[in-house]
């Protein structure tokens, strides 16, 4: 069973082990040069004074002059990062969808479950062994891809637990692959062609990861609120790399008057007319800004339960599948 | 006499409409079995069935007395050969016969590659880019090579030219032989079987028409001609198959349970042929006409 999958599947692991070796040889001259600038410009200092709360101000305009040059020049690799965010689907894709619905479609299911190992093993060993390569492929994919970002993510002020970033780098991936993967099997063993497998997966995959993007991550803990006053020196300390969620400015009652920003005005402030700091906007003394946020140290939590969630998942499907398997004449 | 392969009211069904039903028959060990029946009739439901493919949704199916579903033990005695001899095209004929070894417990290489090159197949050509004869045959191979006491072949030659076909069905002939392993054929074309098969299951419209030994069903069937008929029963005869009329004069099909002795009709032995086709004609039009919604 193993040299038959070997044998079947030795041509694909090819391609795209090549595919992935192509991807370093572009990935890593940039990532190597974009750690060049980013410690000549002092910026791993930086990052590391700026997680210590009483930082000096003259430091802190420097790092942030800093952090916006490195930014200037490398910012257009974000895109670059979406779409490599592409690659579980596409694996889920190439290697998922093909597994059964290919056997099924060329015939072949009918001579290899009517030989002696019975086609529940042939299940497991290939669903297994498939399963483990894709581990592997995704659990490089991810530390590679943490190596390649982490300059761009310090560099962002919302640091490595914002959408996408959080998505390429760590275990998630592995999580991600492993449940494009399953999926792309069991669509094969339901619709039993590869092309509307592919289809239903691709669209499945995109589904499944934006709804636990957008409905669930931020969810995985209690977010944590932080509040400070409109007026005073400076923005409060908050610390880069805290995932902020929403944010606002509150009356002294607590209701908000302003959604999605944030008001500063130095102590004492007037407007130019003469009135108190946000009192166009019906602010009233003692009104404070508001946020949000997961701090920037649940990102490993945050990533084994992002994990977690997918591979559950890809368990469930692929144990559906093995039942669908006996199903199939 | 050992039952290789007995099926007890079996049916399987797809949605709403049972592709086989109430289908009950016995083969018994030893004989090359011609399974016949046009397109759709069954067959390879029936053939699945037998090899484990599908779960019978009525009744029961027993291979060597067990039921062939989930039942890996039982596969290595079963040699199958799917319709269309699906193979894995980018494999080569040798590349499969290792891994049918990798597959099977009982497994004689050294048979397979014997008749591969008997054949003159090349070893290490993809058997995608053989021809369909040459598939075929290493197909065929590869079922032999588990040794089966039973081998299941579903429409083994419809997609081959006439002289493969009979390559074909020589060398089946030949090596099942000697190792008295019962065959099941199943073709739509009765022509293609008939010089090699001893027994015939005759199926259509998803249920079995007739089912006995070839000698037997020749000797019990007769076609009488007479005086034009009107249904009365006649001396020696239990059944009438088919029966067309003229104005004046009526052939019958009949099956007989002893002679037929009224001197007003004559009688006269028919073929294998005579015999599948009477039974195949009987019961395929009544459906089409309401369906269609016209009258009969």
């Amino acid at each position: 069973m193993i040299w038959l999958t070997w044998r079947q599947h030795r041509k694909q692991a090819f391609y795209t082990l090549l595919g992935l070796a192509a991807l370093a040889a572009l990935l890593v001259p940039i990532g190597l040069s974009m750690r060049h600038t980013f410690s000549d410009l002092g910026l791993a200092d930086c990052a590391r004074q700026l997680a210590d709360t009483n930082v000096a101000a003259a430091t802190r305009d420097a790092c942030d002059a800093g952090f916006r040059r490195f930014g200037n020049q490398y910012s257009s690799l974000n895109l670059v990062a979406v779409l490599l965010i592409t690659l579980p689907a596409l694996v889920g894709l190439f290697w998922g969808a093909p597994l059964v619905a290919r056997e099924v479609e060329h015939g072949t299911h009918r001579f290899v479950w009517t030989q002696g190992v019975g086609r529940t093993r042939w299940a497991l060993v290939k669903f297994g062994l498939v399963g483990a390569a894709v581990v592997i492929l995704a659990a490089v994919y991810g530390l590679g891809m943490s190596w390649w970002v982490d300059p761009l993510t310090q560099a962002a002020y919302e640091g490595r637990l914002g959408m996408i970033v959080f998505d390429l780098q760590g275990i998630a991936p592995i999580g991600y692959t492993l449940f494009a993967v399953a999926l792309g099997v069991f669509a094969g063993t339901v619709w039993k062609r590869m092309l509307p497998a592919m289809g239903i997966t691709l669209a499945g995959f995109i589904g499944v990861r934006a709804a636990v993007e957008i409905l669930a991550r931020p969810h995985y803990q209690p977010a944590r609120t932080q509040t400070f006053p409109i007026e005073g020196e400076g923005p409060p300390e908050i610390s880069r790399g805290d995932w902020i969620l929403t944010q606002g400015v509150r009356n002294p009652d607590g209701t908000l008057i302003a959604e999605d920003t944030r008001i500063q005005c130095p102590p004492g402030g007037k407007g130019p007319d003469g009135r108190a700091c946000g009192a166009e906007l019906g602010l009233e003394p003692g009104a404070y800004n508001w946020q949000l946020y997961q701090p920037a140290d649940r990102f490993w939590l945050f990533q084994g339960i992002e994990t977690g969630i997918f591979v559950a998942l890809a368990v469930l499907l692929l144990y559906l599948a093995v039942r669908r398997v006996r199903r199939i004449a | 006499m050992d039952m290789v392969l007995e099926a007890d009211r079996l049916g399987k069904r797809y949605g709403s409409t049972w592709a086989l039903r109430d289908c009950s028959l016995h083969l018994p060990a030893g004989r090359i079995a011609a399974l016949v029946g046009p397109n759709g009739a069954g067959k390879s439901t029936l053939l699945h069935l037998a090899v484990g493919l599908l779960k019978p949704d009525a009744g029961t199916v027993r291979v060597f007395g067990r039921s062939p579903y989930g039942d890996t033990e039982g596969l290595a005695d079963i040699g199958f050969v799917a319709q269309d001899t699906p193979l894995y095209r980018d494999f080569t004929a040798a590349e499969l016969v290792i891994a049918g070894g990798k597959l099977n417990k009982r497994w004689d290489a050294a048979l397979a590659r014997q008749r591969l090159a008997q054949l003159g197949i090349p070893p290490d050509k993809p058997v995608g880019k053989l021809s369909g004869g040459q598939r075929a045959q290493v197909a065929l191979a590869l079922a032999l090579a588990k040794q089966p006491r039973l081998l299941l072949l579903d429409e083994p030659v419809a997609s081959l030219d006439p002289l493969a076909r009979r390559e074909f069905l020589q060398s089946l002939m030949g090596s099942v032989a000697e190792s008295g392993t019962t065959v099941l054929l199943s073709s739509h074309l009765l022509a293609d079987l008939e010089r090699v098969c001893d027994y015939l299951i005759v199926l259509n419209a998803s249920q079995v028409q007739l089912t006995g030994a070839v000698d037997d069903l020749v000797a019990e069937h007769r076609q009488l001609v007479g005086p034009r008929h009107d249904g009365g029963a006649v001396g020696g005869v239990a059944a009438v198959v088919r029966a067309s009329h003229t104005d004046r004069q009526s052939t019958l099909l009949v099956r007989t349970d002893g002679p037929v002795t009224d001197p007003a009709w004559t009688v006269r032995e028919v073929s294998l042929e005579d015999v599948v086709l009477a039974y195949l004609a009987d019961g395929t039009t009544q459906t089409s006409h309401s369906e269609w919604g016209v009258a009969a």
